[in-house]
């Protein structure tokens, strides 16, 4: 209680200060005035008498400071101290301080952004009520080889009445753009069709109306109803609460809105946001999925399950294991090998894949964030390092003054914490702006979100990398600084950091690093850059130039089959007949698109063993131009024409890698297989097509076999027009035409085959990783330059004399330049060196992210390297170029 | 700037010969030191720069308080005067000195035989 009173008493002192000060001086003031009448008393003359007052006293501003240690808290009045003074040299040195600054800003901003995004990504659990007990559940099948990634539907049940105990089991699956009308007015909708039990199990409430309740919607047929989600509901309705009862169209189905969702909840997949929720019986209705209530071959669910207060994950985990081995047994055909891993909600994220590359992905890009601070910090170490010892002949005044040691290290290391502070500061407004300027985007053709997670977790993160730089920076400057001698300071006759051999080789360290730090920079993102050219230069098999899709669905219009197939006869002669149009042809399904049409298949005379599953291969239904318009070519006998139709026989073409597949012996044309079973009926091959992409860009060959549209109906098609204009200058004019036959409107999207290409599926992420390494990179290279800049000029600078004397001695300038050269040549290859070593081991995790190039590419390594080296070498160049230039004399006279 | 006179006295020996002194009369600073030093017949230099820091010391504990007033050779000084809290710190002060100071003397006497 004492202690607490005197420490209440030094803290008021510390306010009162100037109070207390000047009592205090007006006591020794008349102190020593006391002293010195004595004195002359005693027979002192004036001066003699105030000489020995003092003396006696021992100064007064000694008694103040060693009373004030007394009164004060003398920690806290040093920082303050240290912090005015740390102020003062700051804005004195401006030009110092704004490189520092701006430095660290780019350095802090980079990793902040980029561990903003995992942050986001990986380490915050979902927005609700006791989110640690939401478990994902991941699913792995025999087959996996078509992206099996969910649950069937009637797995789901099973699971979901199975592990009732311990767990409650809950569901999403994703109906892809879906169009929605609402107010005359057409959109295209990512909706996520959830199982009844899904909000209730999550937890999360409505903003507005209400949620799917428990038993709603898992039986196809229900009413169709809609939640909206938050940012929807703003974004289109402008947020107003009347849309409650709204009649809206649902992929061409009337549909009623009920609710929208909290703004907190954007979904379970972090990465996605969906437009808006419905049950399953809304999402996938009879018409447009009527196998996924029944088949235990389309695995469309992503599962998740809420833990039962107490039950551990390995628990659960065991129950899933007991439940899939019974049905592995009851299944042999769909569900064999059947296994489920129940693991943490965010490992499992963005998608729950049973291998999950994103946290390598994430790991691979924080480390280059910690290279870009670690370059940032090494020329910030040596910045300081050289104002450290212009500063030196100050410190070892200090220390001749009665500095002690400590608080001189203090004094500097406040100083680089203020800088660091300051940008950081700055770092972390710039990597909120870029994240905001990620979220704020609309960079896709699904709702993806990337600006998120800028929590308490983010700023620590930067305050850690903050204070990190600042002692990892300033703490050996600090040091040194401290620890010169005053005697041989003061005896160099103002020519700071003399001798210093020992400081030239850290100089040439750090200026190594960079190099090494800046050249794994540059070789990641050049392989991510080559990944993306090898992307974008593959053969697909078709060409994307100049084609615009128009995905269409007249089923809004309750057209009878007839009416669908007129429908489209008369819309193909119509836009055929446009100017500019080359070719029109129509197709089921749109390469690397989200659309996809997988069929199983039974070669004639090869009747699948009992107890196995027909073969499933990928299909495509289209019409006679098709191959025409997409310039796939035909490789062996023909493609589709008129003549196939309804009535004629069934035919199909078939794509090389399927034809070798299936019957790798001879010419599969005349060949024949059945889509139904193996009693047929069967379809008679007649042309072979070239191989291309069907699910994603980076996929290997795989089968896909063409039927003609005649003899495969489907109303949803996509219309594809090939025109010597600019694609997207048609789309209006395609629109017109539509509208003309059709005044319901039935398109669910117009877009480029281009655009189209660069979704998530198609181009997307390799721009995505390549842009992101590719501004690591550059921003690495540029910090390696100017600290490589820096090193050399500041050691030119600081051998100024020596230069002068070489040249006294008969050195050319020519030599003066090699001799700098060399020695800047030395550094850049131990850094090349060191950084090739470290770029590949950096990129042995990077195998899985590239396409078309090793991690190991010769080419980049080579090419990166020589760059590198060219531009740092340029780098010491000039300021070698400089030194060789000194006037012998005056370098002399420098002293 | 530590002196010998100040690292010889054991802690606390110069507090309590202010507050000794202080006990007899309200004395300002620079009385006290020359007080001090003669009663102590010029044995005991106090260094007059730690004698501040101390009665800062004492002002805090409450064990003395201080007010302006006028010397005798009519300039403003801070006259110090002990307080009750004061007079019982001194006693206590002053008999376990003396209690250290017997057993001290009683080992040094020890040591001679």
């Amino acid at each position: 209680m004492r202690r607490l009173r005197a420490w209440l008493f030094r803290l008021a002192g510390q306010l009162h200060k100037g109070a207390a000060d000047r009592e205090l001086t007006a006591e020794l003031e008349s102190h020593l005035k006391l002293h010195i009448e004595d004195n002359l008393r005693a027979g002192m003359n004036a001066e003699q008498a105030r000489r020995q007052a003092l003396i006696k006293l021992g100064g007064i501003e000694q008694t103040k400071e060693s009373y004030r240690d007394r009164k004060g808290l003398p920690m806290l009045e040093t920082l303050l101290q240290d912090l005015r003074f740390a102020a003062r040299m700051l804005r004195k040195n401006l030009g110092v301080t704004a490189i520092v600054v701006v430095t660290l800003a780019l350095g802090v901003g980079a990793n902040t952004a980029i561990f903003g995004l995992v942050n986001g990504l990986l380490l915050q659990r979902l927005p609700v009520p006791a989110a640690e007990e939401i478990a994902a559940l991941v699913i792995k099948s025999g087959d996996s080889s078509l992206g099996a990634l969910g649950f069937s539907y009637p797995q789901f049940v099973e699971f979901r009445e199975q592990t009732a105990p311990i767990c409650e089991v809950f569901g999403s699956a994703t109906a892809w753009r879906l169009n929605f009308t609402a107010e005359r007015h057409s959109d295209t909708l990512t909706i996520g069709g959830v199982s009844s039990n899904y909000f209730s199990a999550l937890g999360v409430k409505p903003a507005l109306g209400r949620l799917v309740l428990p038993g709603e919607g898992e039986h196809p047929g229900e009413p169709a109803i809609l939640v909206l989600s938050y940012s929807f509901w703003q974004r289109r309705f402008g947020g107003d609460p009347r849309v409650i009862g709204k009649q809206v169209r649902v992929g061409g189905k009337p549909a009623t809105i009920v609710g929208v969702m909290e703004k907190e909840f954007r979904g379970q997949f972090t990465v996605f946001e969906m437009d808006a929720y419905a049950p399953l019986s809304t999402a996938f209705d009879d018409s447009r999925a009527s196998n996924f209530w029944n088949s235990r071959d389309i695995h469309m669910m992503l599962v998740l399950g809420r833990l039962k207060p107490g039950v551990t994950l390995a628990q659960a985990q065991s129950r899933f294991d007991v439940i899939s081995r019974r049905l592995a047994a009851q299944y042999p055909v769909t569900d064999k090998d059947l296994s489920v891993r129940v693991m943490d909600e965010r490992l499992s994220r963005p998608i729950p894949y049973a291998n999950n590359a994103f946290i390598v992905f994430s790991g691979l890009f924080l480390i280059l964030g910690a290279l870009v601070l670690l370059l940032a910090c090494t020329n910030i170490l040596n910045i300081l390092m050289a104002r450290a010892s212009v500063r030196q002949r100050e410190m070892a005044i200090r220390a001749a003054l009665g500095g002690a040691r400590y608080r001189l290290i203090r004094q500097m290391l406040t100083e680089t914490m203020l800088t660091a502070l300051l940008g950081g500061i700055a770092g972390v407004t710039l990597g909120a702006g870029l994240n905001h300027l990620a979220s704020s985007t609309h960079l896709l053709d699904i709702p993806v979100r990337l600006g998120f997670g800028f929590d308490w977790r983010v700023f620590a993160y930067a305050l850690a990398v903050v204070v990190f730089t600042a002692i990892a920076a300033g703490l050996s400057p600090a040091l040194r600084a401290s620890r010169a001698d005053v005697n041989t300071v003061l005896h160099q006759g103002g020519r700071p950091d003399a001798g210093g051999k020992a400081r030239h080789k850290v100089r040439g360290d750090l200026m190594g690093a960079q190099v090494a730090g800046s050249l794994m920079l540059l070789i990641v993102a050049g392989l991510f850059v080559r990944s993306l050219r090898a992307v974008e230069h593959m053969d697909i098999g078709f060409d994307p130039n100049q084609l615009l899709n128009v995905r269409l669905d007249p089923s809004v219009s309750n057209f009878s089959e007839t009416q669908t197939k007129e429908f489209y006869r008369s819309l193909e002669t119509r836009v055929r007949a446009l100017p500019g149009v080359e070719s029109v042809s129509l197709a089921s399904a749109v390469p690397v698109a989200y659309m996809l049409g997988k069929q199983s298949i039974y070669i004639e005379g090869r009747p699948v063993p009992p107890g196995q599953k027909a073969p499933e291969v990928l299909f495509n239904s289209v019409d006679a131009p098709y191959f025409e318009t997409l310039r796939i070519r035909i490789l062996l006998g023909r493609a589709f024409t008129d003549a196939d139709s309804e009535s004629s026989p069934r035919v199909a073409i078939v794509n090389e890698t399927m034809a070798k597949h299936f019957w790798p012996n001879g010419s599969p044309i005349g060949k024949r297989f059945s889509l139904t079973g193996d009693a047929g009926p069967f379809a008679e091959v007649v042309g072979v097509a070239r191989d291309g992409k069907y699910r994603v860009l980076a996929e290997d060959p795989q089968p896909y076999f063409y039927v003609p549209l005649t003899q495969d109906f489907a109303a949803q098609r996509t219309l594809q027009i090939r025109s010597a204009m600019p694609p997207d200058s048609l789309a209006p004019v395609v629109q017109h035409e539509i509208q003309a036959l059709d005044a319901n409107d039935p398109i669910e999207e117009i877009q480029t085959m281009k655009e189209s290409l660069g979704g998530t599926l198609g181009y997307f992420i390799y721009r995505l990783g390549a842009s992101l390494a590719a501004a690591m990179g550059l921003l690495g290279l540029l910090l390696a330059v100017v600290g490589v800049y820096g090193v050399v000029s500041y050691a030119a600078t600081q051998r100024t004399q020596e230069l002068g004397i070489r040249m006294a001695l008969g050195a050319s300038p020519r030599q003066i330049l090699f001799l700098l050269l060399r020695q800047g040549a030395q550094l850049v290859a131990a850094g090349l060196l060191f950084g090739l070593a470290g770029a590949w081991l950096l990129t042995r995790v990077m195998s899985h992210m590239l396409v078309g190039v090793s991690p190991s590419d010769p080419v980049t390594y080579v090419s990166v390297a020589a760059l590198l080296s060219s531009i740092t070498l340029l780098a010491c160049w000039i300021p070698a170029r400089r030194a060789r230039r000194v006037d012998p004399m005056v370098a002399l006279r420098y002293e | 700037m530590k002196n010998s006179a100040q690292r010889d006295l054991f802690p606390g020996a110069l507090e309590m010969m202010i507050l000794r002194t202080l006990k007899r009369q309200p004395l300002h600073g620079y009385a006290l030191v020359q007080h001090i030093k003669r009663t102590s017949d010029d044995l005991l230099q106090i260094e007059e720069g730690s004698l501040y820091p101390a009665l800062q010391r004492l002002l805090k504990e409450e064990l003395v308080k201080a007010e302006w007033g006028i010397s005798s050779t009519n300039r403003r000084v801070r006259i110090y005067k002990l307080t009750a809290a004061g007079a019982k710190h001194l006693e206590r002060q002053v008999s376990s000195f003396e209690k250290m100071l017997e057993g001290i003397t009683r080992v040094l006497a020890r040591g001679e035989s």
